[in-house]
């Protein structure tokens, strides 16, 4: 016999942001949500059943029917699709498909129940350990994975036995930290680079609290595995980090809102959170699990789902800095940019901005998967040759292929082709091309890969992942989808290119987010560099 | 104290003043109201989903919501570029093509049932521009008798589900899924009935579209005759909500709230929406009767009153006129109940009156 539903609620009822966590609860307890939990948890949390019964729909991973918590799930991604997904799924009884796990640098991945397994069709599933970083091709210094290596570095011992950084940042006071930080020149690493010391600052100026820190851990991006690396490995970095920035900006509460399909990570979080009590003192994390949704990536979305509200995101403005969580200044920071903190506070700003390259001030780490030989996280300098990266670092393509195309920024940042491999991994100089670096997510696809289709399941990911609250990206992502896989829309050619891109057009100028001003950029580059594929795709239909 | 600064932008060209708080959506309407919008009513929060009402802001990298930005002081603001209708015609045959029967939506379904088909009309959207797949799905396994849930023709704006929430308290529908497959649906998709709806009505006066329908008053769709508009208040009870009572001839074919109302502003509760049918149902008396040894029979206005009048003298003269109480029905008009107090207060000279629906 699990707890009752009584013990759930009294467990929950007074926590911080209860509602994903008890649902949780219900939904591991009984392996699916049944309409009983939901009557339950309405009542319990006094919040209006229909509402509940909307939220809880919009989520992938909460299953209604029995036994559906524990069914398996098969990674069905872009380069999840390439390794066999499909036939995976057919192999697994009772398997459903879900959206990139980020995993992309392992066989494929499964969830099942509160456990993540790994396999390849034909040779079964098989627990596996979170590939560590490959050693840094050119040893050159870096600063999220110089210790990331390490072995024990996950347990406070390993780490060093204390938060120096913290105790470095108390002593030199807010002011002069957030100066420090300004100068190294770090920006926000999980997709819109937004300055982190002047977000920090805002928070810090911001009237009323409690104030809060959340670590964005939802990695929902297509292609991106980076932060999950640096949670399961170097734990204490990401706290230590959030730790600072409460001590930057007065904040006494802490949210890690963590992506469902990293279950393991959430029992290293709240050990590490554990071993850390006394180093983070009155400030207070929590771990809460999302329960499958990209949108929650999004930070007032990401807050939305955590108060337990419908995760449409919210207008702006005003901004989470002034009205976050629970409308009280919140910092909204990816893990990666708070696992740059420690460093940065310990050896200075100027050490970290020395680690770009040119103009560019600072790393980033690139999560590089697909059609290369040596796929997997690499810190890279800002303003890196991505040809470099791509042929030297991870080894370029298998013998007698082609790349013909890589993504950016995930999927988010379309497509570029052999032409821009020139380009180096910055924002100026990506964005120069159209496109952009976001959280650094790089797919790789070769000549054996037909891009039409890579297309169409990108933008079917942007249509299933859209969260319906606005029109052009609710209708749009749907519509692109229809005309990538030929089911609507015209066929003559000139006809096709003038629908697609005056719906992406509408699209990328008014989306109300990030998501549906992103989706076009798939259809755009896709006919930017593969126009004759598109033409043999439309004179087929 | 020292009168506030006047707050001024410039807005097409035009300088022009603003409140505090006001969003360019709203200074827009005060200035020709151009600027379209589908998820608009006054009474919620803005959500900013349609995206029709964008404008673009110097300084902004894209167009903003109009809806959903507060005006500034010096702020320049355009809401009729080329950009922008093209924008406005993209997204509006974006929503014709998940609900082409758009353009032609009986006014009896409700309130603003005409908006979506109104803006169809303006940017020339037939549905077969970016046609694809429909979405939503109606309920015809609702039994309910007031309220049509034709949610083929549902354009997730969501207003039904912030005016059941946010005006009306009663959080009885909500979104489901999401994305294109988003539903207005009620917890575990059961029938209205089984939910917590009020059969207010709000939503359905709200839909743009028509998805939500008066079913009561569709019932008159074919009837001859043109639709016309009474403003009145309803008999029901003591608050007073405005509403106008629509007729085709003779006949009323439904009520609608008034959105001017000011003790309502355009809500209603289930009778004052709903309860109108009996004016014209069949078992209503259409001449008086009086009761002959114990049956009921016909008989002239004369002989009825007189008899009432008899009746009521002889009951004043054996027990006090403080025997004789009134209470006014609340399906009575308004002129009725007047009449009923006079009668009380000047024959019987007494304040023994009330109304069915005080309380
Ligand atoms: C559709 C969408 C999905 C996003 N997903 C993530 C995510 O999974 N992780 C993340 O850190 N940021 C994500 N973001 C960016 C966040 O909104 C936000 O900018 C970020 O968390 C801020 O942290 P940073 O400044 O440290 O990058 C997403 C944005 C959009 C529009
Ligand atoms: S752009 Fe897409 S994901 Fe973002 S608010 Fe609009 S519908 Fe939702
Ligand atoms: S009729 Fe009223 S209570 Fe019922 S769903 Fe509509 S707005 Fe809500
Ligand atoms: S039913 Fe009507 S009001 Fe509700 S979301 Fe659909 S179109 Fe909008």
């Amino acid at each position: 016999m699990g707890p009752s539903d009584s013990d759930l609620i009294d467990r929950w009822r007074g926590a911080p942001a209860p509602l994903l966590g008890l649902l949780h609860a219900f939904h591991d307890r009984d392996g699916h949500l049944s309409d009983e939990a939901l009557r339950a948890v309405a009542e319990g949390l006094r919040v209006p059943l229909a509402d509940l019964y909307g939220t809880v729909s919009f989520y992938h991973h909460f299953s209604r029917k029995s036994g559906g918590r524990d069914a398996p799930r098969v990674c069905d991604g872009p380069v999840c699709k390439q390794r066999g997904s499909d036939v995976l799924l057919a192999e697994l009884e009772g398997a459903t498909p879900m959206p990139c796990a980020g995993r992309c640098d392992e066989p494929i991945p499964v969830l099942r129940g509160g456990q993540v397994l790994v396999g390849t069709p034909g040779e079964g599933l098989r627990a596996a350990p979170t590939p560590l970083p490959p050693p840094n091709p050119a040893e050159g210094e870096e600063c999220c994975f110089a210790h990331v290596r390490e072995e024990g570095r996950s347990t406070l011992a390993g780490y060093g036995g204390a938060y120096r950084a913290l105790a470095r940042a108390r002593e030199l006071g807010p002011e002069a930290l957030l100066e420090e930080l300004d100068a190294s020149g770090l920006a926000g690493r999980g997709g819109a680079g937004f300055p982190t010391a002047r977000k920090w600052r805002a928070v810090r100026e911001a009237p009323g609290g409690p104030k809060t820190v959340v670590c964005n851990a939802d990695e929902g991006e297509p292609g991106c595995f980076k932060d999950r690396v640096l949670m399961d490995h170097d734990p204490h970095a990401v706290l230590e980090g959030m730790a600072v920035a409460a001590a930057a900006t007065g904040a006494t509460r802490g949210f890690v809102y963590l992506r469902y399909e990293y279950p393991h990570t959430q029992t290293v979080l709240e050990r590490a959170i554990d071993e850390a009590r006394d180093e983070l003192d009155d400030f207070e994390v929590c771990v809460r699990r999302g329960a499958g949704a990209y949108i929650c990536g999004e930070e007032t979305s990401l807050l939305n789902s955590l108060e337990g509200a419908h995760p449409f995101p919210r207008n702006r403005p005003p901004f989470p800095v002034t009205h976050g969580f629970e409308q009280t200044p919140t910092v909204v920071n990816n893990v990666e940019t708070l696992a740059s903190v420690p460093p940065i506070v310990e050896r200075g700003a100027d050490w970290y901005a020395g680690l770009g390259l040119g103009e560019q001030r600072g790393t980033k780490i690139i999560s590089l998967s697909g059609d290369v030989r040596r796929p997997g996280n690499y810190e890279v300098p800002l303003g890196f040759p991505l040809h470099q990266l791509l042929f030297d670092w991870a080894g370029g393509p298998e013998d007698g292929r082609e790349l013909q195309a890589v993504t950016m920024a995930g999927l988010s940042g379309g497509f570029l082709g052999p032409d821009d491999f020139a380009a180096t991994l910055d924002e100026p100089c990506l964005r120069s091309r159209g496109s952009f670096l976001g959280a650094g997510g790089v797919m790789v696809f070769d000549d054996r890969r037909d891009m039409v289709d890579v297309a169409r399941q990108a933008m079917a990911f942007f249509a299933d992942e859209s969260c319906g609250k606005c029109f052009p990206c609710r209708i749009g992502t749907q519509r692109l989808t229809e005309r990538l896989a030929g089911t609507a829309g015209p066929t003559a050619p000139d006809a096709w290119r003038k629908e697609v891109h005056a719906i992406g057009e509408t699209m990328a100028q008014v989306s109300a987010c990030g998501l549906g001003i992103a989706a076009p950029l798939i259809t755009e580059s896709l006919l930017r560099l593969f126009p004759e594929r598109v033409d043999e795709a439309l004179a087929r239909r | 104290m020292t009168s506030p600064a006047e707050h001024r932008l410039l807005l097409d060209g035009e300088s022009v003043s603003f409140r505090e708080g006001e969003t360019l959506f709203e200074l827009a309407r005060r200035h020709g109201d151009a600027v379209p919008s589908l998820c608009f009513d006054d009474r919620l929060e803005p959500l900013g989903a349609c995206r029709l009402c964008v404008v673009e802001v110097e300084g902004q990298a894209r167009p903003v919501a109009s809806c959903t930005t507060q005006a500034a002081d010096g702020m320049v603001v355009r809401t009729m570029t080329e950009a922008l209708e093209r924008h406005r015609k993209a997204l509006c045959d974006l929503v014709v093509s998940e609900n082409p029967a758009g353009a032609t939506i009986d006014p009896l379904r409700g309130s603003a049932s005409q908006e979506l088909a109104a803006l169809a009309v303006r940017y020339e959207a037939d549905g077969g521009r970016f046609a694809g797949a429909r979405s939503g799905a109606s309920r015809t396994d609702d039994p309910n008798p007031m309220i049509l849930r034709d949610y083929d023709h549902c354009i997730s704006c969501y207003r039904c589900v912030r005016v059941c929430s946010e005006q009306q308290g009663d959080d009885a529908i909500t979104v489901g899924g999401r994305g294109f497959a988003t539903r207005i649906t009620t917890e575990f998709e059961g029938p209205l009935a089984d939910s917590a709806c009020t059969f207010c009505g709000q939503c359905v006066q709200t839909c743009p579209t028509g998805a939500l329908a008066d079913r009561r008053a569709l019932r008159h769709a074919d009837a001859p005759g043109e639709l016309a508009a009474t403003r009145s208040v309803c008999p029901y009870c003591g608050v007073g909500c405005s509403l106008d009572i629509l007729t085709k001839g003779e006949r009323i074919v439904g009520v609608q709230p008034a959105f001017d109302g000011p003790a309502n502003e355009g809500a209603l509760c289930v009778k004052g929406q709903f309860a109108w049918e009996w004016v014209q149902h069949p078992d209503r008396l259409a001449t008086p009767l009086v009761r002959e040894d114990g049956e009921l029979v016909e008989a002239s206005w004369d002989e009825a009153l007189d008899r009432a009048a008899d009746g009521f003298r002889e009951a004043a003269r054996a027990h006090g006129r403080e025997a004789v109480y009134a209470v006014a029905s609340g399906r009575a008009p308004h002129e009725s109940a007047y009449t009923i107090q006079k009668l009380v207060r000047t024959c019987f000279q007494s304040n023994h009156v009330d109304n069915c629906s005080r309380a």
